[in-house]
């Protein structure tokens, strides 16, 4: 069984490559380490819609679901991203979700 | 062509009944409805049969006298039949659409009537009312366009308000694309059948089957919401369509742009074009018949004839008070003026709001019909954490497409022109090719709640 890490990078990756070609930019190589303001460009429309992409891809929202106790983490960088996407996701093997949701 | 019959006068409850026992008396094989016109399997139904069936059926009513009918039939002669009968019989009655039947519990001892026209065994049973002078109600649900469908109960002389009585309006071939059930649909059947005409119901919806009907039936009327019309022009076939000729299109339900008028005007050249604006609640207020969108600015605040006064409230929705001693109601619809016109932007719960800017889908769809290659579009609003709604949309490919472009090409396009037309929230985020644009069950283009995607 592989960690989903490396595909839930690659749709990350690939969802903010959509934004940018839709919205008339160059596509450019989505490293994790990016900034998404600074480096990527990204403004709160082009997040929102990075976030519409993935919910097609990967089946879920996680900002549509409350927040976990301590507040949602800050979404910096495409690491963030992939942190936040990676442990919404239903874990293929135990430990079994704390919140007991999965993708709706 | 065929003689225009005599259309008797009779209080408005017997009016229909009257009107369908009289022509079935003067020419009782003129066809009354086309059934599944524009398909084989196509079925007449004149005068003398629609006539029979009233008086069948109000002969049951006579000696049950039922406290109310609620009209479940899926035929539209049956509709009609139970209509004229409960009218001249005066007993009240309902018709509710699909997805407005759980509000027939508000109709406590009402009988149900459906295709058999049999009064069901519990009809004697319930409680009797005797014949009465008092006007009986015509009851129809909302379409539900701004919220969910509710109730609204109508005397027979507001469902005829506006019906065209004149000699100009007997004898005419009228096309209902509505559901028969609903206001518009009501509107039109009646319409129809009180000035001897032959209402023709198309098989479906599909565009090459009402084009179907169109020419084969000869069809003079053609009500439509500009979503079915604009479907009609853009997705049937052009040079079958090309044959038909309506003297007459009438559009409501929706507000219909420039671009739809000028592509109706051009393929229908001999048409009168009018716009009605109309509500469920409130019937018929205006129409407007110069072919252009909106209404003339120097309509608002002055009395328009039947005494209707429209005004603005600050935000742009539309108000109307039908006489000098009713109240202004709001109609949910926002109007802005454009020169010597006031134009329709959209309906308020249409409104998307995007990081707190308001973003109106009827101004972005126009946008993205003049793109070279897109047929047709819907504009919707789709939640977001980030930004509280995202413009969505969907697109209809003109078929054929341009030469030498491939359907991405027209996406691309598509985001470009509307980035450079349009304010940055109000481009679409999401922008989908589809097969067919979905309409609802009242021909409109529905806005919320967003599609599912597969």
């Amino acid at each position: 069984m592989t960690s989903p890490q490396p595909s839930v990078a690659d749709a990350i990756a690939s969802a903010i490559r959509t934004v940018l070609h839709d919205t008339g930019r160059d596509a450019k190589a989505v490293e994790p380490t990016m900034l998404l303001a600074a480096d990527l460009g990204l403004d709160s429309l082009d997040l929102a819609q990075t976030i519409v992409l993935l919910e097609r891809s990967l089946g879920i929202d996680p900002f549509r679901q409350a927040p976990a106790a301590g507040g949602r983490p800050a979404i910096r960088t495409v690491a963030d991203l992939i942190t936040i996407y990676t442990s919404a996701l239903p874990s293929p093997s135990p430990p079994p979700s704390p919140s007991g949701r999965g993708p709706g | 062509m065929t003689s225009t019959p005599t259309i008797p006068d009779a209080s408005v409850e017997d009016r229909l009944a009257f009107a369908i026992t009289e022509i079935a008396r003067q020419s009782p094989d003129r066809a009354a409805i086309v059934a599944a016109a524009g398909s084989p399997s196509r079925r007449g139904i004149d005068y003398a049969a629609l006539a029979a069936a009233v008086e069948k059926l109000e002969a049951a009513l006579d000696a049950h006298r039922p406290v109310g009918v609620v009209a479940r039939a899926i035929r539209v002669e049956s509709l009609v039949a139970i209509a004229a009968a409960c009218g001249r019989q005066h007993v009240p009655v309902a018709f509710l659409a699909e997805d407005s039947r759980d509000l027939v519990g508000e109709l406590r001892d009402w009988v149900t009537l459906d295709d058999s026209l049999v009064l069901p065994e519990s009809a004697s049973r319930g409680p009797r009312r005797e014949f009465t002078a008092i006007p009986a109600q015509v009851v129809v649900a909302t379409s539900g366009t701004s919220g969910p469908p509710k109730i609204v109960q109508h005397s027979w002389d507001s469902v005829l308000a506006a019906a065209r009585l004149a000699e100009q309006w007997h004898g005419l071939a009228w096309l209902l694309v509505y559901d028969a059930t609903r206001w518009a649909g009501i509107q039109v059947w009646m319409q129809a059948l009180l000035t001897g005409g032959t209402l023709v119901v198309p098989a479906s919806r599909d565009p090459d089957v009402v084009a179907a009907a169109l020419v084969a039936e000869k069809v003079a009327v053609l009500p439509a919401t500009p979503t079915l019309l604009r479907r009609l022009l853009t997705s049937a076939d052009r040079s079958h369509l090309a044959q038909a000729a309506p003297a007459r299109i009438t559009l409501g339900g929706e507000a219909a742009d420039g671009q739809l008028l000028a592509d109706a005007k051009a393929l229908f050249p001999q048409a009168k074009i009018t716009q009605v604006y109309a509500t469920t609640e409130l019937g018929e207020v205006f129409r407007v018949a110069d072919g252009r969108p909106g209404f003339p600015a120097a309509w608002l605040g002055k009395s328009l004839p039947g005494g209707v006064r429209l005004t603005t409230r600050r935000d742009g929705e539309l108000l109307v008070q039908l006489s000098r001693d009713t109240a202004d109601v709001g109609t949910g619809d926002l109007v802005e003026r454009r020169g010597d016109r006031f134009e329709f932007t959209g309906r308020r719960s249409d409104v998307i709001v995007v990081g707190g800017a308001k973003v109106f889908p009827k101004r972005v769809e126009e946008i993205l019909r003049r793109v070279p290659g897109v047929a047709e579009a819907r504009v919707y609003g789709l939640p977001s954490a980030i930004t509280g709604e995202l413009v969505a949309a969907e697109i209809v490919l003109a078929d054929p497409l341009p030469e030498a472009t491939a359907p991405d090409q027209v996406r691309t396009a598509a985001l470009a022109i509307c980035r450079e037309s349009l304010e940055p929230q109000s481009v679409p985020r999401v922008l989908d090719i589809v097969k067919q644009i979905a309409t609802t069950a009242a021909g409109k283009t529905p806005r919320r709640p967003a599609p599912v995607h597969p």
